[in-house]
């Protein structure tokens, strides 16, 4: 019996050394679902590295960051893609990453980017999306959306677990500074329900109509315009300014193969990988995508400000915020 | 010439080993976490709102979920005791023993298609032009979830109860015509009176470390328990003085109740064991109770349907795809270890106790079953947590952490395992004893001609369990699986988060049919009687209780 299975497992592993080299990828959930980019992205990173392309799932963006922290210098990844602006210096103090040695010119971002290590594959602006059938007239500022009648109901999620949840977060402290407290507090009466990730909020909760207005992206009703051919979903804004959401990759000190990895963080700024965000990441591309940008993307909101922290100031302030936000609503 | 293990040292050690085991692997696994420790994090026991809104929330939503379990499971268990011949009786009873180990991934899942904003329930108010909504979120989820977990549970135990009251009794109670309001307060209270306090601490303490139930159906930070703090302290803060504090507090708080209730000696038999009296209808029995048992019947059965109805077409959908398979393989192979160790385990704790307790070192007996029931009351996160700490260098191939996943897993299941073999260990025949004694049979020939024949029934009943609870894990395999190579309740969870519903929906169906596989082929073998060998012969007379 051992022998048979020592027999198949040499097999296995016999028929995976034929495939070439696997490059693993650790993300977040949506980007490897069937309408998310990933599939596209390791058909044709595949067509050109003879090489397996392996996504590994984590249950968030956060998540990613813990797991590499947990596992440490034996990590199986190679690359990590999917963390955010906001937990990027934590990531780089585990001194698990290198540096990415790839040209960043072409990159197309709100602000300026300058990084050794992080490389951005994609951006965008958080927003509350409502629903038009449900709410005519939705607030048009922070401030209208904490003062509106109380029968107004949102779905927000966890800035612990989520890369929204945190981004309203900072969004709140950013536009309040030390008075957000007690601004979660008087924003506690419309929260419906504060979930785990982004698509739960989205997809099990407010598409389902459980509440008019659930935290997304400015970019989120572009793919209901261009997908589901509606505009019934919308993204209010905010006379404050929306928070800027950028999405980094990095590759892993410890990969045994740094040339494949860096070549795959390269392949994450052509238009092979980028022509894939708008619709299927349904985020603005990192890179001018010219004519390729769908049309819908002219119809989205423009923030009157962008608004946003560097990455090391969110590093030494994220847990006492968290921690005050959690104090605020607990309540 | 003396048979292999004989020694009386066999019967004593096997069982302090396994007891010093356990003690070492909790206190490593909070010594993992407290390299971490800072004292000034104690404080925030009073100073954070959010900590003593948690703990004041695990409290309360658990006490409110005994409640109304126990409220819904006596009804239940006085007409199930009332109709044994009930048409749903034997199907209802099998859905009791499910429930202990129904992963409760599935069941949320199942919860959410029948009480969800979309799901049947809202449908059919809908249809009936109804304007109310049922909202499963919040803490009327947990408790909605706690009750069909738990009610089926505690009905069971109460049944057990009531049919341990003597035959005679009854007869003497016809006799006398005793109508329902007598024969309650004279016969069932009285034996419902002596199983009631332990198993409440006991459904307590399961409601108390409710974990994946309030991530899915929490809502946030007012509705957080201790055991969804300490998961969110280890996975997404890195906070691991937070976790141990927290981790200390449950176990004070369900420690204490635990050896209260067991100082009544109220704890014993809190798992639902195999046997089944077929006695006659009740004189008291009413039509209403019929009604009672459908609906509950329907309560405990809808949504366990609307998983089959779910998933038939996800699993034809997945079922050509490997990953499903190569997961199921995984959790098998995962879940007999764990199966074959916590047996192993559980027999070698009462060996050594009951050796303990007949050289008149009680004391020594009661650390030793205690020590079983150790991770009833430590969050498996918390262990798994401090022992990924402490082993993480060594770790990095996937079977390792499967292997190490089926010990904890075993561990985590010893205090259902013990439950169950406990009863049938302690009130071995007498007779079969004194043979055994006479034929000198001793060490690994008693384990084998005396003690694993007669506790056939009750032993596979341990091992459908254990493999049960490990077959539904979710919290260790989270920690050591590799995400690449997923079991079940991993893949299940990673298809959720992608929203793959369909593939999802598959998958918990597949789990759901493995679980009632397991426990129907275990039952069966269990209840075959076995031609007689001459070993056997010590058996005769001596039908086996479990």
């Amino acid at each position: 019996m051992a022998r048979l299975f020592l027999l198949i497992l040499f097999t296995l592993s016999a028929s995976l050394a034929w495939a070439g080299p696997t490059l693993t990828v650790y993300t977040y959930p949506s980007f490897v679902s069937e309408w998310g980019p990933g599939p596209a992205v390791k058909q044709a990173f595949e067509a050109q590295c003879n090489c397996t392309l392996n996504f590994v799932a984590l249950d968030s963006s956060v998540a990613i960051l813990h797991r590499l922290r947990l596992e440490g210098e034996s990590s199986p990844a190679d690359v990590v893609l999917g963390l955010d602006a906001s937990i990027m210096a934590d990531a780089r103090k585990t001194g698990l990453l290198a540096p990415h040695d790839i040209d960043t010119s072409s990159l197309n971002l709100p602000i300026e980017w300058q990084d050794d290590t992080f490389v951005p594959y994609d951006w965008g602006y958080f927003a509350f999306v409502y629903d038009t059938q449900q709410l005519s007239d939705p607030p048009t500022s922070l401030d209208g959306l904490i003062n509106a009648p109380d029968d107004l109901k949102i779905i927000i999620e966890d800035p612990r677990t989520s890369t929204p949840g945190l981004g309203l977060l900072l969004w709140m402290r950013k536009v309040y500074g030390d008075q957000a407290p007690a601004k979660w507090q008087a924003l506690q009466k419309h929260i419906l329900t504060v979930t785990k990730g982004w698509s739960d909020a989205y997809f099990s909760l407010f598409m389902n109509g459980e509440a008019p207005m659930v935290l997304s992206y400015s970019t989120s009703p572009a793919y209901h315009m261009a997908v589901d051919k509606t505009d019934r979903y919308q993204a209010a804004a905010f006379d404050e300014g929306h928070y800027l959401q950028v999405e980094v990759a990095a590759r892993l000190r410890n990969s045994p193969h740094p040339e494949l990895a860096r070549q795959f963080l390269a392949f994450m700024l052509t238009p092979a990988f980028q022509r894939e965000i708008p619709l299927k990441n349904v985020m603005y591309p990192a890179t001018d995508l010219g004519d390729e940008l769908p049309d819908v993307f002219n119809r989205l909101i423009e923030p009157a400000r962008t608004l946003y922290f560097d990455p090391q100031t969110v590093a030494d302030h994220r847990k006492a915020w968290i921690d005050e936000w959690l104090n605020a609503t607990a309540q | 010439m003396t048979p292999p293990f004989s020694h009386p040292r066999w019967r004593a050690w096997p069982g302090r080993a396994v007891t010093l085991l356990l003690v070492g692997i909790v206190a490593a696994g909070f010594s993992g976490l407290l390299a971490e420790w800072q004292w000034q994090a104690v404080s925030d026991l009073w100073q954070s709102a959010y900590l003593r809104q948690v703990i004041w929330f695990s409290v309360y939503q658990a006490t409110l979920s005994t409640g109304l379990s126990l409220l819904l499971a006596i009804p239940v268990a006085r007409a199930l005791h009332r109709h044994p011949r009930f048409a749903g009786r034997a199907l209802l009873l099998r859905l009791t023993e499910l429930s202990l180990v129904l992963p409760t991934i599935v069941a949320a899942f199942a919860l959410v298609a029948v009480y969800g904003r979309s799901g049947w329930l809202n449908t059919a108010l809908g249809w009936l032009g109804l304007p109310f909504r049922w909202n499963l979120y919040g803490l009327q989820g947990i408790l909605l979830a706690h009750v069909f977990f738990n009610a089926p549970l505690a009905a069971r135990i109460l049944l057990q109860g009531l049919e341990r009251i003597p035959a005679n009794q009854w007869r003497m109670a016809a006799q006398l015509g005793l109508t329902s309001g007598p024969l309650w307060r004279n016969l069932e209270w009285p034996a419902l009176r002596r199983v009631l306090p332990g198993l409440a601490v006991f459904i307590f303490i399961l409601c108390f470390t409710s974990f994946a139930i309030v991530m899915t159906l929490g809502g946030g930070p007012r509705a957080t328990t201790i055991e969804v703090a300490i998961y969110q302290s280890l996975r997404y803060e890195f906070d691991f003085g937070r976790a141990a504090l927290l981790a200390m507090v449950q176990l004070l708080i369900c420690g204490a109740l635990w050896l209260v209730a067991s100082r009544q000696g109220s704890t014993r038999s809190l798992v639902p064991g195999s046997h089944e009296q077929s006695g006659t209808r009740r004189r008291d029995a009413r039509p209403r109770d019929r009604l009672l048992l459908q609906l509950f019947l329907a309560f405990l059965a809808l949504p366990l349907l609307a998983v089959v109805v779910r998933g038939l077409p996800g699993l034809l959908g997945e079922a050509g795809q490997g990953q499903l398979w190569w997961s199921l393989a995984r959790s098998l192979s995962v879940a007999t270890i764990a199966a074959f160790l916590s047996c192993t385990c559980g027999l070698a704790i009462l060996a050594a106790s009951q050796s303990a307790r007949q050289g008149g070192r009680r004391l020594m007996a009661r650390l030793l079953e205690s020590s079983g029931h150790l991770t009833l009351l430590v969050p498996a996160l918390v262990l798994g947590t401090g022992l990924f700490i402490l082993l993480r260098p060594q770790l990095g191939q996937t079977h390792q952490g499967l292997a190490l996943v089926a010990m904890i897993n075993a561990l985590m299941a010893l205090p259902f395992v013990l439950q169950v073999l406990r009863g049938p260990f302690a009130t071995l025949p007498p007779n079969s004893l004194r043979v055994a004694d006479q034929l000198n049979l001793r060490g690994s020939y008693r384990l084998r001609f005396l003690l694993l024949p007669l506790l056939r029934r009750p032993l596979l009943l341990a091992a459908a369990y254990a493999a049960g609870l490990s077959l539904g894990d979710f919290s260790v395999i989270a920690l050591f699986g590799s995400p690449s190579a997923p079991t079940l309740p991993l893949l299940l969870f990673q298809q959720l988060s992608a929203y793959r519903i369909e593939a999802a929906s598959g998958t918990a169906f597949v789990m759901l049919i493995l679980l009632f596989v397991v426990f129907y082929i275990l039952n069966h073998w269990g209840d075959r009687r076995r031609h007689l060998r001459a070993p056997n012969r010590l058996t005769t007379g001596a039908r086996v209780h479990a």
